[in-house]
């Protein structure tokens, strides 16, 4: 299992350093800069919708889905607040109550 | 930096209490927080190591989650490329979700002021993730089972605070609805590249977007 994990390390550390080796040589222009700034509402929504919306039967659009309205609440808050705390302790709150 | 670190206790904890209950010993839990310092990673492995799964759909996983960090790594590249091998080192390995969307003001990475700051933030999530990861392992050999308790919320509260306020204009709204709906349905398929194919296609749009935008401006 160490070995496993050792090995993993190495994945994730790769793909962190990879683009930040000086000798890769070229260099990131306007354009892909421009388009690399959506990466991370992208990367981060794709992340935490699937989370929201699937559960172990598949998409899940219930309303009784706790999920979906400590999530709704969520979005309200950090829409509002700009809060990261108020955020997360609204939704995990509701979260808690509903499930 | 530190609401962040508090936001992380429950996928910690998860992460934690699973690898426990699911056979590992307290060392490799821990071992695996240290070393591969990626959530969503180690608890995708935890359940594949668990179920027995070869080495190399483990590995080949592993990467498929993990490569999300090309594009971290892409667009922080100009401001970090300057900076000597020292500092780039260790930038890159804490180059997490939560550092990464913490990056974007200019300078970001460029004096050393920011290069601390970025360091000392991402270095705390590291700190925070193994305190939390500790916690786990002793909740999940102390308390029955931790893992339906829905600590998964915790990580959608937690970048629904990092997303939100960063949606300014329409590109970003396009780029934020494109990515949940196609990950969504990418990944209810159980299509394995979801996550990047997402990203990718969101990206895409939200940077058509201001550039036809762009467009419109520049003709009017």
């Amino acid at each position: 299992m160490m070995i496993t994990i050792l090995l993993m390390a190495c994945i994730t550390f790769f793909t962190r350093y990879l683009f930040l080796h000086r000798a890769l040589p070229f260099k990131v222009g306007p354009k892909m800069q421009q388009f690399l700034s959506f990466s991370a509402p992208a990367v981060l929504t794709a992340i935490w919708v699937p989370i929201v919306f699937i559960n172990d039967e598949g998409i899940n659009l219930d309303w009784q889905n706790p999920y979906l309205s400590a999530a709704v609440v969520s979005v309200i808050v950090a829409y509002k607040t700009h809060n990261i705390y108020y955020t997360t302790l609204a939704g995990m709150g509701l979260f808690i109550i509903l499930s | 930096m530190l609401p962040l670190c508090l936001a992380v206790l429950p996928w910690g904890i998860l992460c934690g209490s699973l690898a426990v209950q699911n056979g590992f010993s307290a060392l490799e839990t821990q071992a695996m927080s240290l070393l591969v310092f990626a959530g969503s990673a180690q608890l995708v492995a935890i359940e594949l190591m668990a179920g027995n799964t070869p080495l190399l759909t483990i590995l080949f996983t592993t990467l498929i989650i993990s490569s999300r960090h090309f594009l971290y790594g892409l667009a922080i590249r100009h401001k970090v490329i300057d900076q000597p091998f020292r500092w780039r080192l260790p930038v890159s390995f804490v180059l997490t979700d939560e550092l990464f969307a913490f990056s974007h003001h200019r300078k970001a990475y460029r004096t050393k002021v920011r290069l601390i700051y970025a360091l000392s933030a991402g270095f705390s999530f590291y700190i925070a993730w193994n305190i939390w990861t500790l916690l786990g392992i002793v909740a999940g050999s102390l308390l029955p089972d931790l893992t339906h308790l829905g600590l998964d919320f915790a990580i959608a509260a937690t970048f629904i605070a990092l997303v939100i306020p960063s949606v300014k204009n329409f590109a970003t709204l396009a780029t934020v609805i494109t990515a949940g709906v196609v990950a969504t349905l990418l990944k209810s398929q159980g299509f394995q590249l979801w996550l990047v194919t997402a990203a990718l296609i969101a990206m895409t749009v939200g940077y058509l977007i201001s550039r036809w935008q762009a467009k419109e401006e520049h003709t009017q």
